[in-house]
């Protein structure tokens, strides 16, 4: 074939460009170890989500030191938890499915962007360094209100990153004489111990206690306070650990006022 | 000055101005579209409610690049076998066949998608007739099932259309049985292999899953299966636009230059290369998917930026054929030269600028190609600033400026207004500028494409500029690009009804510089390359095929459909439901 010189060293010069490329590309994923989504998890059919350990309570949950899972779920038009909260210069590893069509899970701003298609689990590890808040949105069609699909990323400081959860267990009417009691069942999610402060308000009282709570374990703190020395009546209550707090009213003798339900 | 077209083949003529017509129409309500959706999505001007923007969008890549694109290639390809080859086709009824098949394909898809904007759509063959699931239409994302019959058959008549030519060929090769396959007619035939061998993909998708899905037949698809045979034709979907802009490069801006193509050996090698690497990169469209592993991301990649081989050779060539005319006209000089060259002409101005705009447009596809930093860019509005500047220019703007060269001689009418034409042509060369310069510059920024609203409760960190300018700009460039297309649809009416002139053009193609002789007749040995072809493919394919439908089934892990209905009244409850989940 007869070929110009000029084009013969276009030709070679295209061909070292195109080899480059794939070289700095190889590079990238191999040499830096940038991970490319991938078909590591098994399928997950939509209508199991709800079975599944995983998905079925969607959260962030740690998994190792300074290592942590978060299970998201996208569904026409939200994201599940909402928002959902990590720890700076900590991996995080999302698992992402779809309850519904496809949609996206895309952190703006970042390169954290993946498709996210039902029956399947998309992951992605990622570790970010700066704390903030960061919008998340889904960037595929995925029906009538897809620009409603908005949920938020927030990035703690590692030292301030808790996965407390508290639940309170109080009575809601008390006979004069006796004690009011209020039980707080104080989760840690974390894998390290954690020492915190409870708080209990109630009526004018302030109790604090100091907890500590072993890794991945729960601890239950009662307190009490006598009906009388809050005398009869309504009193709100309130109970807060780390961000976490629950609250409510009890009822000191029989109230007349009115509301039986 | 040789005989016009349409004087020695009128029946053929008017065959490709029906084609052609069929396009504008496209073009024109697309251009509509186009301008809506900028205007909506900058929240300038919102005259539709934000659900109802999804049926502008489906209609806008529908209509622009299956409708306007498609019907401009089977007339442009009609034009070049018949030329090239000199002579009509065996049978003028099967072409009238695959124009009618196309042409009602057509008709049923765009009732399904305009059905959208009616306030209560009536009822046909069980669902809705609605098709807002945007031109990928990715299940389970669901449309009337008229939807996709309306698309088979227009495939299956562009299948048809290229049976025709190959049938006219092979009649012409009976005829001179040593010659080589003139390049034109070597060009229609390369690229309709390369869509036989890419749109089966997308007919397995409609027909064994999606369609029977949509007639509640079966019940259940694998998304995965489904989005992966539509990215196994996808990409060479992109080609299948951009090879009429390559034919015109090829054949017809050398001679506009005022001189010959560079070399016809080059330009068979670069048809071939299409042939071979269109398909077995579909996968880059998928580098963000679960369900398919790295590995076969890799191999996609790779495939991909062997493609811009070809795509750099053309580059070579059409600059040194326009070099080469532009001597011939007198030019001199290292750069010199380039004034030399027919700048009044709009056939020739608009085909240079659109080459100017593919070279740009082709970084920012290595861009996206790059498995990593697609991550950023991926499903961001860069990616119609990707998509305008490639099909939405290289092809529009180079099929219209086509349009000014050959419609004359599909008419016998002069072009009316040279200096509008030209000025259509710089005002879609600015319009692109702006629109896609914020597009670029937008996505790398986070904000996203197909969405009516792009605005949301966070802030984008905008670089440079800020985020009013980016509208501006949008709205601006959109507004130019839509002005430009009225008036290349005014001045194509206007040509077609101006009966009592004579045209200017010349439809003599002066042969190549280094011609078919110069190169061995391995080339034009179609079915090697066929061979070849489907080698790659089932390599690139296979696995990551069985691999998907191992992992999840045939027809899925029990995926339901999700019919979308563009009507506000459904959007209403899912936007409160969607508000009332925030707040919780
Ligand atoms: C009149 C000039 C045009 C204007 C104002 C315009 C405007 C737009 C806008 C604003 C979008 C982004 C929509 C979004 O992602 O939310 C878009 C998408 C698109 N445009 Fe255009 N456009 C024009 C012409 C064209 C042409 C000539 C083509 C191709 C031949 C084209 C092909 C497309 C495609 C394929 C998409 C993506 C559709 C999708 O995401 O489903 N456009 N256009
Ligand atoms: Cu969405
Ligand atoms: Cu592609």
């Amino acid at each position: 074939m007869n070929i110009h010189t000029y084009e013969r060293l276009w030709i070679v010069g295209a061909m070292v460009l195109i080899v480059g490329f794939i070289a700095t590309i190889t590079y990238g994923s191999v040499g830096l170890g940038i991970t490319m989504i991938d078909d590591e998890e098994e399928t997950l059919a939509p209508d199991e989500i709800g079975e599944d350990e995983r998905f079925a309570d969607p959260r962030v949950e740690q998994v190792g030191e300074d290592e942590y899972a978060a299970y998201v779920v996208a569904q026409t038009f939200v994201f599940q938890p909402d928002p959902i909260e990590i720890p700076a210069d900590s991996e995080v590893t999302f698992y992402v499915t779809s309850r519904d069509v496809i949609h996206s899970f895309t952190v703006v701003g970042t390169n954290t962007n993946t498709m996210v298609i039902p029956g399947e689990v998309a992951t992605m590890t990622v570790e970010f360094d700066e704390p903030g808040e960061y919008g998340v949105i889904c960037n595929e069609y995925c029906g009538a209100g897809h620009h409603d699909m908005e949920g938020e990323l927030t990035v703690v400081e590692a030292e301030e990153f808790d996965l407390t959860d508290l639940a309170v267990d109080a009575p809601d009417e008390v006979e004069p004489g006796e004690e009011v009691e209020l039980t707080a069942t104080v989760e840690n999610g974390l894998l390290e111990e954690v020492e915190t402060t409870l708080t209990v308000e109630i009526g004018e009282e302030t109790i604090e206690e100091e907890v500590v709570v072993e890794g991945g374990t729960s601890e239950e703190i009662t307190t009490s306070v006598d009906a009388d020395d809050l005398g009869e009546g309504d009193h709100d209550w309130t109970v807060e650990v780390d961000d976490e707090s629950d609250g409510g009213t009890v009822t000191v003798g029989t109230d007349d006022g009115g509301d039986e339900s | 000055m040789s005989e016009l077209f349409v004087e020695k083949y009128p029946e053929q003529a008017r065959l490709i101005r029906l084609a052609f017509t069929a396009s504008f129409i496209a073009l024109g309500v697309g251009a509509v579209f186009g301008l809506l959706q900028a205007l909506h999505r900058t929240d300038i001007l919102r005259i539709v409610e934000s659900p109802t923007y999804y049926t502008l969008l489906t209609g806008h890549g529908v209509f622009l690049v299956v409708t306007f694109t498609i019907f401009f290639l089977v007339g442009l390809y009609q034009w070049a076998v018949t030329d090239s080859l000199d002579r009509g086709p065996v049978d003028p009824r099967v072409t009238w066949t695959w124009y009618g098949l196309m042409s009602a394909g057509t008709i049923i898809t765009a009732v399904t998608i305009l059905a959208g904007f009616l306030g209560d759509p009536p009822e046909v063959l069980g669902s809705e007739l609605s098709a807002d699931v945007l031109f990928t239409f990715y299940a389970p994302l669901q449309a009337n099932p008229l939807f996709y019959v309306g698309l088979v058959v227009f495939v299956v008549g562009t299948w048809l259309a290229g049976a025709d030519w190959f049938r006219t060929w092979l009649a012409w090769s009976r005829d001179n049985p040593d010659e080589r396959i003139p390049l034109p007619t070597f060009m229609v035939l390369t690229t309709m292999i390369m869509w036989y061998i890419s749109s089966i993909g997308v007919a397995i998708a409609i027909l064994a899953f999606i369609l029977p899905w949509s007639l509640a037949l079966t019940e259940s698809l694998n998304p995965t299966l489904t989005r992966t045979l539509f990215w196994y034709f996808g990409h060479a979907f992109v080609y299948f636009w951009l090879l009429p802009a390559y034919l015109l490069w090829y054949i017809v801006l050398p001679k506009l230059s005022g001189g010959r193509l560079f070399s016809d050996p080059l330009a068979r090698v670069v048809f071939i290369l299409f042939v071979l690497l269109s398909t077995p990169v579909g996968i880059h469209h998928q580098y963000l998917d679960p369900g398919i592993s790295e590995g076969f991301k890799f191999i996609a990649m790779t495939n991909t930026m062997f493609l811009l081989l070809p795509s750099l050779l053309t580059a070579f060539t059409v600059v040194a054929s326009m070099e080469h005319g532009a001597r011939q006209r007198g030019g001199e000089g290292t750069f010199n030269w380039l004034r030399a060259l027919p700048w009044r002409d709009p056939a020739f101005t608009g085909m240079a600028l659109a080459g100017i705009v593919f070279a740009f447009g082709g970084f920012t596809g290595i861009v996206n190609a790059g498995m990593n930093i697609n991550y950023l860019v991926h499903n961001s509005v860069w990616i119609p600033g990707h998509i305008h500047t490639q099909v939405g220019t290289a092809v529009a703007l180079t099929l219209m400026a086509g349009s000014y060269w050959l419609v004359p001689q599909l008419t016998g009418n002069r072009l009316v207004n040279r200096q509008a034409g030209l000025v259509q042509v710089v005002l879609w060369f600015l319009g692109i500028v702006f629109m896609t310069n914020s597009m670029y510059r937008a996505g790398l920024f986070g904000v996203p494409r197909r969405t009516a609203e792009p605005e949301y409760s966070f802030e984008y960190d905008i670089g440079v500029g800020s985020m009013a300018e980016l509208n501006v700009q949008l709205a601006l460039g959109g507004t130019l690009l839509f002005v430009s297309a009225m008036l290349f649809l005014g001045i194509m009416l206007l040509t077609a009804f101006n009966d009592d002139t004579e045209p200017l053009v010349d439809g003599t193609i002066p042969p190549a510089l280094s011609g078919p002789e110069d190169s061995p007749p391995v080339l034009d040995n179609l079915r090697l390359w066929i061979a070849i072809a489907l080698v790659l493919v089932v390599i690139a394919y296979i696995i990551p095929l069985a691999s998907i439908v191992d992992r999840g089934g045939l027809f899925g892990p029990d995926i339901g459909p999700f019919p979308v209905f563009v009507q506000i009244t459904d959007a209403i409850p899912t936007v409160f439901y969607s508000l009332g989940a925030l707040i919780a």
